[in-house]
């Protein structure tokens, strides 16, 4: 039997498909079947799937990088709290610990760039005290501003009062970012 | 609270026909990835760790139950046998990870079977919040609730440049997963599907079948959930993810009236068909039941099928699976068996509602 498409090569696929309830069957040669059926093959490159990206990162075209890289830093020590090592890491996809974040940070930025569409740095909702402590850096840049502004505009006598606020805000960051006035 | 209620009970709240756009949007979940400092992950921690973590999340939940206004139940997983904990995976209320776990974990289940946290999943807590239609912000509010409560009594693991620490480095950050079910029966029918996921792929958008990581679009349901959790705020994940579905629902409503524009006659004997081997077939495999339920569910939105509840197709795409199946049996079975008894509950569902509807008609043979 040759392909129904191009009628040149032999058939070696058997295409069946079911139209408004009945079945056609089609034969088509394997280049054809390509073109013509790719929609079976859609939901097998799920591109997103982590196993895939972290295992293309490590693995063939972009090995070489990571080779490199390792080479610069010739020893990334393990994780002082669960002893994961980095390749550990790379390998399961997962981290063994909190802290594992703290051990491996200088290297994390390239993995959640090519994870998290480029980004390497958490935007949202934060625990109580770390929104807190945050909050508090924001206010301090935001007094320190003005009061640069101040300055600017000769109003030394606001600026000696914003200078004072920011001091004071800092004097609460240093100090576990609670409220001096915590209920 | 007895267990059981939530293992025979094949309907589950995210399965009631409501919300809004319910007829595409089956269900809308949010999950939410949190652990706690001293202890390591669950991939790697000890028993022990696993034991204190249990009682230390479930202890606090417990505890607040009724600031939460919800009643929770504690399920500890080791205590559930195999199939049972299958029944759980099938209805949504834990995850397969959870369900093959070998250290102590559980799950808090609300009455309701809205909110599910699971203990020593992946995480040490993952947040569940399933609602039916699209409720995206109804059900990150509930997430989020639950989550706030928490973190007033357990110290969570958290840095201010990576977010929650979480161990997978993709739900580092804000650990939300937003997600919708969709019923996407007539762009698969007019082969827009693949142009869709690969457009939809390009937004930082996930698509996957209905049941899980892997599993292929059965019974034309798709899931739609975020892949990025770095760098975006919740707010912009769920509004990015309500406006790609909304897109969607538009997009299957022109293929849906195309469809019905087009040969109505050649739909509605599909449809009608599908109806016919769901209620009198006596062998129905997973691939053809998820077709054929597909097919009826759209003739119903469509106004050509009438007489047939939604619930009762809601409910049978629970039921189908093989560990709901095998509990309606009371034994184990073989793939084919399985058919033979999904083929069975089938006729049974969808009898009852005809027997309702034309009264006096002779009783089936099961």
């Amino acid at each position: 039997m040759i392909c129904e498409n191009c009628k040149q090569r032999p058939a070696k696929v058997t295409v069946t498909q079911i139209q408004d309830g009945t079945h056609v069957q089609r034969h088509y040669c394997e280049k054809c079947a390509q073109n013509f059926h790719p929609f079976h093959l859609d939901f097998q490159q799920d591109p997103l799937s982590l196993h895939q990206l972290l295992s293309n990162w490590f693995g063939a075209p972009e090995s070489a990088q990571v080779q490199q890289k390792q080479q610069l830093q010739p020893k990334i020590p393990p994780c002082s709290s669960c002893g994961w090592t980095f390749r550990q890491f790379l390998n399961e996809g997962k981290f063994g610990c909190a802290h594992c974040y703290e051990s491996f940070r200088e290297q994390l930025p390239s993995v959640f760039k090519k994870l998290h569409n480029g980004n390497v740095k958490h935007v949202g909702k934060a625990p109580g005290k770390f929104g807190h402590k945050l909050q508090l850096k924001k206010q301090i840049e935001a007094i320190r501003t003005s009061m640069q502004a101040a300055i600017g505009i000769e109003n030394f006598e606001e600026a000696a009062k914003l200078r004072d606020e920011a001091r004071e805000l800092e004097k609460q960051l240093q100090s576990g970012g609670e409220p001096p006035d915590v209920n | 609270m007895s267990i059981e209620r939530f293992l025979n009970n094949s309907v589950t709240s995210w399965m009631a026909d409501e919300g809004e756009h319910a007829d595409i949007v089956m269900s809308t979940r949010i999950r939410l990835a949190r652990n706690l400092t001293g202890y390591r992950f669950p991939l790697s921690f000890s028993e022990n760790e696993a034991l204190q973590v249990d009682q230390a999340v479930s202890a606090v939940l417990l505890d607040a139950e009724s600031e939460l206004e919800s009643t929770f139940s504690y399920i500890d997983i080791k205590g559930l046998s195999t199939l049972n904990r299958q029944v759980l995976v099938e209805k949504h209320l834990i995850s397969p990870k959870l369900a093959h776990s070998e250290v102590t974990g559980s799950v808090l289940l609300s009455d309701d079977e809205a909110i599910s946290v699971m203990v020593n999943e992946e995480d040490h807590i993952r947040i569940q919040c399933i609602f039916p239609g699209l409720q995206l912000l109804e059900a990150w509010h509930q997430a989020n609730n639950i989550d706030d409560m928490l973190e007033k009594e357990l110290p969570y693991a958290f840095d201010e440049q990576f977010g929650y620490l979480t161990s997978c480095p993709t739900n580092s950050g804000t650990g939300l997963r937003a997600s919708v079910m969709m019923h996407l029966p007539a762009l698969t029918m007019t082969n827009q599907m693949n142009r869709l996921v690969t457009t939809i792929t390009r937004l930082g958008m996930v698509v996957r079948g209905i049941y899980g990581e892997g599993s292929e679009a059965l019974g034309n349901v798709y899931q739609i959930s975020n892949q990025t959790t770095l760098g975006k705020s919740e707010e912009d994940i769920l509004t990015d993810l309500q406006s790609i579905t909304e897109q969607i629902i538009q997009k299957e409503r022109e293929a849906r009236n195309a469809l019905l524009n087009t040969r109505p006659n050649v739909l509605e004997d599909r449809l009608y068909r599908s109806l016919g081997v769901l209620t009198y077939a006596r062998i129905l495999t997973t691939e053809e039941a998820g077709r054929c339920l597909s097919d009826v569910r759209l003739g119903i939105d469509l106004g050509l099928i009438k007489g047939v509840d939604v619930s009762i197709l809601n409910e049978c795409m629970i039921f189908m699976q093989p560990g709901f199946l095998q509990k309606y049996a009371g034994m184990s079975l073989q793939s084919e068996e399985r058919d033979v008894f999904r083929a069975k509950l089938f006729r049974e569902r969808l009898q009852v509602d005809n027997n309702l509807n034309n009264e006096g008609e002779e009783p089936h043979d099961v």
